[in-house]
């Protein structure tokens, strides 16, 4: 059994990891968008075009860390070139399946939250969907920056040339994977419902947007701190040790 | 390939600091979250209250982040201390 067997089976791991564990968020998420529309649209039916503008929005958002995961899966499983690896490089595919994979759960449930607020904004107060949705994809946008952030560390894994190929450099890797895909999953919940609450703020309050939006703002970045421990704890593993 | 002892000990230091932080952020992430949630509504039914709420806010979700700062120091500590 060569190297390269090995590493090639462990980036087909990797990839189906990514696409496995990253879909779980964006249904979650845009399943509970499509929730809040359904009702919106039975207390409002006169409305219901509106509503559904919003939630195809909303749901395209929450769709994107998802799309990440794809791609990494597609890059993983279709182009990447095993043959002259070392075996480290393997579980590095492993340790960006897992970066990319669990980083999508998070911002896929998060941005179900401001999405499905919006929805139930727009049906309550049909002139109001300029604000609502605005504020929408602002919460949306920064729920997913741990997504993002899980998404450009499995890339560096990927691609970082190894010079060792030892058991401490493996379990450098894997540890940086589990650390910032792992660590995206609360913050972009909890960011997404600081978001939902502000979109529900809006909807029913629009003159109050300004001082929500900086409140969502200050809430959200204090919400997304452990995630930035992650992503340092994950880069010292991969750079330092 | 030849594994030694501190070989496998530093290894094992390394995962677990991932295994720490990476789910030591969870909670602090949803729990601050559902705080900036609460404040961002009441701020929207009364915005003359925006500072009050924020403080409080804050003050909540520098409580709520303790754990993951101990997190962080264990993640720390297997990297760089444990020998």
């Amino acid at each position: 059994m060569e190297t390269a067997e090995v590493v090639r089976a462990l980036a087909y791991l990797g990839g189906s990891i990514a696409m496995g564990f990253g879909a779980i968020g964006a249904g979650i998420g845009e399943g509970y968008a499509a929730h809040q529309a359904c009702a919106g649209t039975a207390r409002q039916p006169a409305v219901s075009s509106p509503i559904q503008r919003t939630m195809l929005i909303g749901q395209a958002m929450a769709e994107s860390a998802s799309i990440f995961a794809l791609i990494v899966a597609m890059m993983l499983i279709l182009v990447v070139d095993p043959s002259g690896s070392t075996f480290v490089q393997g579980v590095a595919f492993i340790g960006a399946g897992i970066a990319v994979g669990f980083g999508a759960i998070g911002g896929g449930i998060g941005c179900g939250f401001p999405a499905g607020s919006a929805c139930q904004g727009v049906a309550r107060r049909p002139e109001g969907q300029n604000q609502v949705t605005t504020m929408m994809l602002i919460a949306q946008g920064v729920s997913q920056g741990p997504s993002v952030l899980s998404f450009v560390i499995a890339l560096l894994l990927m691609y970082r040339a190894y010079e060792s190929s030892d058991l401490v450099t493996m379990a450098a890797v894997l540890g940086a994977g589990i650390s910032v895909g792992v660590g995206a999953i609360g913050c972009g919940i909890g960011s997404g419902y600081a978001g939902g609450d502000a979109c529900t703020g809006v909807g029913r309050w629009p003159a109050s947007r300004g001082a929500v939006m900086r409140t969502m703002l200050v809430g959200q970045a204090v919400s997304q701190s452990t995630s930035i421990y992650a992503l340092l704890i994950a880069l010292l593993m991969i750079f330092v040790a | 390939m030849e594994i030694t002892g501190a070989d496998l000990i530093r290894a094992a230091a390394l995962l677990g600091a991932g295994i720490a932080m990476g789910f030591g952020a969870i909670g602090p992430g949803v729990g601050e979250g559902y705080a900036a949630g609460r404040a961002c509504e009441g701020v929207a039914r009364s915005p003359e209250n925006s500072g009050l709420l924020t403080r409080t806010m804050l003050v909540g979700q520098a409580v709520s982040e303790s754990t993951g700062i101990y997190s962080l120091v264990i993640a720390l500590l297997l990297i760089f201390v444990v020998k």
